[in-house]
């Protein structure tokens, strides 16, 4: 494996806990590694697996969901659902032959830059050790 | 059987029990589903060879049995089920395809050949009228090879085999389950319109997902698949997990909601494993 991947990760962020938690690592100058493809989401809810799939089948070499804590969530029950498709699609990448480490889902609050910043590259140094995705066209 | 449930159906037809059964009806050496409507008609009711009653009518949304169930308002319909049927009227239901109050099931067992035939886990319904139920067969046999692969020799597995695609539709259209009106699978966003083979493995990803909570195992959509495609091995296998990670059986209780739609509260589940 190329020794100089750079893994390219799209994040789907909650607009209410997990983008703030960004913006916040950000200006707090948080050390975090530059992969990731930010997009907002009005919940994690909202976050169909079909984008998740769509996402590394066009270029990601893994994908990020980012959502409330459980009990937090802005309109009551979208991080629920969220939990629930992650843990079938999991399941689903694996019997299609893409590891599901490739996918992972936090709950991250407002306030939380700094875990934020820390899931992040630890996502990065996964997904170097897992390589380029193989759905990924050329 | 066949004999036990013609008189079950002459039964309720004569007793004024139901207004019409909905089953198969031997015409010309083959069966085809017709709604007998006369306690006479009954004689020419047939059982083999195994067809879906409760199917979706593409392109609208209605199932069969909500189209006759608005023809014949506050009357009962029999309908004659296999296991299959039954879990498919069930979770037809609780997506208020039909109406159960007013359908009553005449629930038959299937035979060992047929089940085998079907590789179904199930093959009976939940209160048949007679007959023994037999065995069904475990569904980790349906893909206990595929998750003996590593990664990537799945990946090239569902590769050759999803780009036989012909992009028919009809595993959507056999399946009693599919119903909604606008199809993911037609949409420009998923899959290029008019281009062979479709995009791998969005096309069929979005029935897999879709089926997870749904899937009632009557096997139709392998059985319409002109190019042998092994969909089963996924559904099965997706079957097995809502059964681990929810206790989740579809088509069983009318009364449980799918675990996807249900909050964490309602529906507990242990914390999301990121090593899974």
């Amino acid at each position: 494996m190329n020794d100089n991947f750079e893994p390219r990760i799209v994040g789907f962020m909650c607009n209410w806990c997990t983008y703030v938690a960004a913006d916040m690592a950000g200006v707090a100058r948080l050390k975090q590694p530059p992969n990731m493809t930010a997009i907002r989401m009005m919940c994690s809810g909202a976050v169909s697996p079909l984008y998740v799939i769509s996402a590394l089948k066009k270029g990601a070499d893994g994908v990020f969901i980012g959502g409330c804590h459980i009990g937090d969530c802005h309109y009551q029950r979208g991080n629920h659902s969220t939990l629930k498709r992650i843990m079938i699609v999991k399941p689903l990448l694996e019997a299609l032959g893409i590891d599901s480490r490739r996918v992972r889902l936090e709950w991250i609050s407002a306030s939380e830059g700094v875990k934020y910043a820390k899931v992040i590259s630890e996502f990065v140094d996964q997904l170097k050790e897992l390589g380029p995705c193989p759905l990924r066209e050329a | 059987m066949e004999a036990q449930v013609r008189l079950r159906c002459k039964e309720l037809l004569s007793e004024k029990k139901v207004a019409a059964i909905w089953g198969l009806r031997e015409k010309d050496e083959c069966a085809v589903p017709f709604l007998f409507q006369n306690p006479e008609e009954i004689d020419a009711l047939t059982l083999s060879p195994k067809f879906p009653l409760s199917f979706t009518c593409r392109p609208s949304p209605e199932t069969i049995l909500s189209i006759l169930q608005k023809k014949m308002p506050g009357k009962r319909i029999g309908v004659v089920a296999r296991g299959c049927d039954e879990r498919a009227l069930i979770e037809l239901a609780k997506s208020e395809r039909v109406d159960l109050d007013f359908v009553e099931v005449i629930g038959f067992p299937c035979d060992q050949a047929q089940a085998e035939e079907c590789a179904c886990s199930r093959p009976f319904p939940q209160n048949p009228i007679g007959g023994n139920k037999v065995a069904g067969i475990p569904e980790e046999k349906a893909f206990q090879k595929l998750l003996a692969l590593e990664l990537k020799d799945r990946l090239k597995f569902w590769e050759a085999q999803l780009s036989k695609c012909i992009k028919c539709y009809g595993c959507r259209n056999a399946c009693p389950m599919c119903f909604c009106k606008e199809c993911r699978m037609e949409q420009s966003a998923y899959t290029e319109i008019g281009w062979l083979p479709p995009e791998f493995p969005l096309f069929q990803f979005v029935r897999f997902y879709h089926m997870s909570d749904h899937c009632i195992e009557c096997g139709e959509c392998e059985k319409a698949c002109p190019m042998d495609i092994p969909l089963r091995k996924i559904t099965k296998y997706l079957r097995s997990r809502m059964e681990e990670l929810f206790d989740y059986h579809p088509g069983l209780d009318v009364k449980r909601k799918s675990p996807i739609l249900t909050t964490v509260d309602e529906d507990p589940v242990k914390e999301l494993p990121h090593e899974l």
